[in-house]
């Protein structure tokens, strides 16, 4: 569990970006946790708290109950449990050809080669990129690069991933093969924090939810829950889930995904007498 | 995005041991710089042949790439063949100027030529290597010549991250044309200059973006490189 006690952040004095954040991740077994809130409000700077790459101006963050340790050694030892992969996947690979780059964090922990070889192939082969093996990066298409950039920190098997804005840029195909993606982690029991202001992606993909607003967590709760109000999310700059909208404006049940709905016998057979 | 290493990754010969394509480059500087100006012209034309069959590249898209430095070949063997002399006779088509010959000098004339096909020559040979490897391999050879790491390293970082910044400073062109950025030469040159600083504050920023990145892949000093079989 990733738990932060009253943490605040600010890059210079007098201009806080995350104001008094509490906040328990993975809380009540909740495996996919998502960080909501508009542009500029202090999700990418959450999550560099969390990694230890900033350190809090006031607060803590426990891991696992321990406070982080921000010697080299204990930043090591986090970064093995807690992985990033960043927005922008071209500054995050390093190496020209894919399986390269994918072995890069082995290298850097001195793991045996051979080890490195099986660990690299296995997590291109989860991550449907094996193809992509030997090719040179800058012939990848966005989607591909973003997830070289997760095969590149997946390699770890840190026990948290935290993906910053995975779909910003990605076509339609590319977002359906990352919501695949993100549920086949979850499956095989990744635990995942994601942030976004993708509504509709994120409601598909997590289970439990804070709502960040200028630095703030205003609100934070259960899927079924969280997104209630939609005065409150207009007000935030978001907006509701399209299947929170049908449920609340047209009566529906409350589906937790597409699929669902459109699973939906009854519903087929209620709409089917309309005619 | 540089054309030319598409050719490099599917070319006919792309399969060929780096050591081998170093070795046969090595082999044409060689020839290229050996005295029998037949033998110079003989490898001229077999590595041009080689080069269109293996990248499959149409005649023009190579002429195309030895515009860029035939200006560069002419203007050498230019200056090298013109002259001035007192004697006419030491001079093809004379022309009288300041009380001595100017024109094309009889002595330096073959000489001017060779030096052009040696030139040349060598240029086709360094143009096949670079057509026909892989920058994969092209690690590899340097590492097989036993090359300083920190050399490999720099030369893998400068080729991974070029193709990011060429299109950077593209986008940025672009958008400053669309404006009519470019529109006469006063207005060329300040537009450059806005596009050189913007480059460099993106270059800063993408620093800092970059050093997260490593943190997070616990990044100890050294980048590994070619550790891998070919």
């Amino acid at each position: 569990m990733i738990e932060l006690e009253h943490v605040d952040f600010s890059y210079e004095k007098n201009h806080p970006i995350l104001k008094d954040i509490s906040a328990k991740f993975g809380e009540n077994g909740s495996k996919v946790v998502g960080i909501i809130g508009p542009n500029g409000t202090g999700k990418s700077t959450l999550f560099l708290n969390l990694v230890g790459i900033l350190k809090p101006t006031s607060g803590k963050i426990l891991v696992d109950n321990q406070p982080i340790n921000y010697s080299k050694k204990g930043l090591n030892q986090l970064r093995q449990k807690v992985g990033i992969v960043f927005q922008n996947s071209d500054q995050q690979i390093f190496y020209s050809i894919v399986k390269d780059d994918v072995a890069f964090a082995l290298h850097n922990l001195d793991v045996p080669k051979d080890e490195i070889k099986q660990r690299v192939n296995t997590i291109l082969r989860e991550l449907d990129i094996s193809h992509l093996k030997d090719r040179p990066i800058q012939y990848l298409s966005g989607g591909q690069k973003k997830r070289v950039a997760i095969a590149g920190i997946l390699v770890l098997n840190s026990e948290w991933l935290l993906l910053d804005e995975p779909t910003a840029g990605l076509d339609p195909d590319g977002k359906r093969r990352m919501v695949e993606l993100i549920k086949h982690l979850i499956d095989r029991g990744q635990k995942v924090i994601l942030s976004s202001h993708d509504i509709d992606f994120m409601y598909e993909v997590c289970d439990y939810f804070y709502i960040l607003q200028a630095g703030h967590i205003v609100k934070s709760g259960q899927k079924e829950t969280v997104f209630d109000d939609e005065k409150a999310l207009l007000k935030n700059k978001l907006d509701q889930p399209w299947l929170v909208k049908i449920h609340q404006k047209l009566h529906l049940p409350l589906y937790a995904n597409e699929a669902e709905l459109f699973a939906d016998k009854t519903l087929q057979a209620k709409l089917a007498k309309l005619e | 995005m540089l054309v030319i290493d598409k050719y490099a990754y599917s070319n006919r010969i792309v399969k060929w041991s780096p050591k081998i394509k170093g070795l046969l480059w090595l082999l044409g500087i060689i020839l290229a710089f050996q005295p029998i100006i037949l033998i110079k012209i003989v490898v001229l034309a077999v590595v041009i042949w080689h080069t269109l069959y293996a990248t499959k590249m149409s005649v023009r898209v190579y002429l195309h790439w030895l515009y860029a430095i035939l200006p560069f070949l002419l203007l050498s063997v230019i200056g090298i063949v013109f002259t001035m002399s007192p004697k006419a006779s030491q001079i093809y088509y004379p022309i009288h100027l300041f009380g001595s010959y100017f024109g094309v000098s009889k002595v330096m004339l073959p000489r001017g030529l060779r030096l052009g096909v040696q030139v040349l020559t060598a240029v086709v040979c360094t143009y096949w290597f670079a057509l026909t490897t892989p920058f994969q391999q092209i690690i590899l050879m340097l590492k097989a010549v036993h090359m300083p790491a920190l050399m490999i390293e720099e030369t893998m970082l400068m080729y991974r991250f070029i193709f990011i910044f060429i299109e950077a400073c593209e986008q940025i062109y672009r958008a400053q044309k669309l404006r009519l950025g470019y529109r006469t030469f006063r207005l060329s040159i300040h537009s450059a200059g806005i596009l050189v600083k913007m480059l460099f504050q993106q270059v800063m920023t993408d620093y800092q973006q970059m050093v997260y990145a490593l943190d997070a892949k616990l990044y100890n000093g050294e980048f590994k490189v070619g550790e891998d079989d070919e």
